[in-house]
């Protein structure tokens, strides 16, 4: 088999959580044109109808289902949709997550609940959709899981909590993923995307047009698209519980904030 | 075992490289924890000379025996006296510190090889050439201490700064491999991260630093006695099973996206 055709999806089926927009509906979209059908899941039934018609406009089956990731049970039931309409699932795309402004506060003003959110959206919701999926995947004697973390998920930020210790537990769930199921013929790897402001003039401009980034500019959703088919396919079957970064070479630096040392000849009577 | 376990009396260390303030921090820090500190350059450049010989002259303040010695740390023969004339003036050598730091950021095109061989071969080949010489009389008494102080760019790269970041993850790794090496010979090797310093040649210019203060979550940079500090620990016998670590002493910046 050829290179490129390892990468074919034909004849496979995908979930993705968060499939809505931005990353998650690229991510879908990337998939589909791979040739694989997809199941859309997100909270608003619009967004991922919308998501559905893209898909089916590149010649794939799409089922849009309605799912919040923190509900068990509506996870439950999105996956016995999928079986009920595909009949199998080989990749599942945990990609559902985030953080809302409001919980970005010093910790001794963070509530209860807040907390509880933060790590069941980004975290729990994860958990859930394995624990739904895996069976399957067990059943057809292989699949592939992909989770997305952060650049939160192995550095921190001032004034977050919830996000990156949830983002942070992801890495090792899904390390722990890797290793338990690595004689089943299930690969679980990680993506770790950079700054993707979705064409968001807001976001563009909080994070100041990526102008700190090591490529000077911010990350484009369908950029991210080819690295999701990529863990998707069967070129990479051997590869277990890896983090891949797509992030323009922030992680690679970051301990200062040019990233450019002062140019520094060797001293005199040291050459 | 209480605190009398950082206690380093009677003990025997030799720290290489006098260019650099962490290394000048960390003999005084030994030398305060009781310990008889050899102090070499790594360079014989009059400047290193000086620091070593005012190194010295503050280790004896504190009534600890001492020397200042002159190496240039790319001799194989001179790092070999070294290590006997320590043995020889203040006895059997049980605490190694490499402080090696030859500084040096140019974008990689404009770099000759020469210059990267001497980047590489006085900041990670002269720590291969200092343990190897050490490990003599380490290996003798079954019982030795190899600290080697990197740079937090043995961890991150920096443009301009390929060169030096290599040859700091070189001690790095280096660091990891000779402690699995000598894990059962009684000599332990660890290495302290150093954070943003005050002094250090790689700032540069005022506008720099003044960029680095607001990045840097402690919002202020380390003065070299708060990284060297932590020699004491991972010189006494109070770490007697640590080995093969690097512990950062970085006010948080390696935490930080």
């Amino acid at each position: 088999m050829g290179v490129l055709e390892k990468l074919q999806l034909g004849g496979k089926v995908a979930i993705m959580t968060g499939a809505g927009r931005g990353l998650g509906r690229a991510m879908a979209l990337a998939l589909a044109e791979a040739g694989a059908d997809v199941v859309a899941a997100a909270r608003t039934q619009a967004q991922i109808e919308e998501t559905a018609a893209l898909v089916r406009a590149r010649g794939r089956r799409c089922l849009a289902i309605a799912t919040d990731v923190t509900d068990s049970a509506a996870v439950t039931a999105m996956v016995g949709a999928t079986i009920a309409e595909f009949g199998r699932i080989d990749i599942l795309v945990n990609n559902a997550g985030g953080a809302t402004s409001g919980w970005n506060k010093p910790l001794e003003a963070i509530t209860d609940a807040q907390w509880r959110m933060g790590i069941d959206v980004n975290l729990t919701g994860a958990f859930y959709c394995c624990r739904a999926v895996l069976p399957h995947m067990l059943r057809q004697g292989g699949g592939k899981i992909i989770n997305i973390t952060s650049g939160l998920g192995v550095r921190a930020m001032r004034h977050n909590y919830m996000y990156t210790t949830a983002k942070a537990g992801l890495i090792n769930f899904t390390r722990a993923l890797a290793l338990n199921y690595a004689d089943k013929n299930i690969q679980a790897n990680l993506i770790l995307p950079g700054i993707f402001p979705h064409d968001d003039p807001a976001l563009l401009q909080f994070w100041q047009g990526g102008k700190f980034i090591p490529v000077g500019r911010p990350g484009k959703d369908e950029e991210l698209g080819p690295l999701c088919v990529f863990l998707a396919s069967d070129l990479s079957s051997y590869m277990n519980g890896a983090v891949i970064a797509l992030e323009g070479g922030g992680l690679a630096g970051g301990q200062v904030p040019t990233g450019f040392a002062p140019i520094l000849p060797l001293p005199e009577g040291a050459g | 075992m209480g605190v009398e376990a950082f206690s380093l009396r009677d003990k025997v260390a030799l720290v290489i490289g006098m260019a650099n303030p962490l290394g000048q921090a960390a003999a005084l820090a030994l030398a305060e924890a009781g310990a008889q500190v050899a102090v070499a350059t790594a360079l014989p450049t009059p400047r290193e000379e000086a620091a070593a010989h005012a190194c010295a002259q503050a280790i004896r303040a504190l009534g600890c025996h001492t020397f200042a010695h002159t190496l240039d740390t790319t001799s194989e023969q001179a790092v070999a006296a070294l290590i006997e004339r320590t043995g020889a003036t203040l006895g059997s050598l049980e605490i190694l510190v490499n402080a090696h730091d030859l500084p040096f950021a140019k974008p990689l095109l404009e770099i000759t090889p020469a210059e990267w061989q001497r980047v590489l071969e006085v900041n990670l080949t002269g720590v291969y050439l200092a343990c190897r010489a050490a490990s003599t009389p380490m290996l003798t008494r079954g019982k030795g201490r190899i600290i080697n102080v990197v740079s937090l760019l043995a961890e991150r790269g920096m443009a301009h700064g390929s060169a030096y970041c290599a040859a700091q993850a070189g001690v790095l790794n280096l660091t990891r491999a000779l402690a699995l090496e000598w894990a059962r010979a009684g000599i332990t090797v660890n290495a302290i991260g150093a954070g943003w310093t005050e002094g250090m040649d790689l700032i540069g210019n005022d506008s720099l630093y003044q960029q680095l203060v607001r990045y840097l979550p402690s919002k202020r940079l380390a003065q070299p006695r708060e990284i060297s500090d932590a020699v004491v620990y991972l010189a006494a016998d109070a770490s007697a099973f640590l080995t093969g670590q690097v512990i950062w002493v970085d006010g948080g910046v390696l935490s930080r996206l």
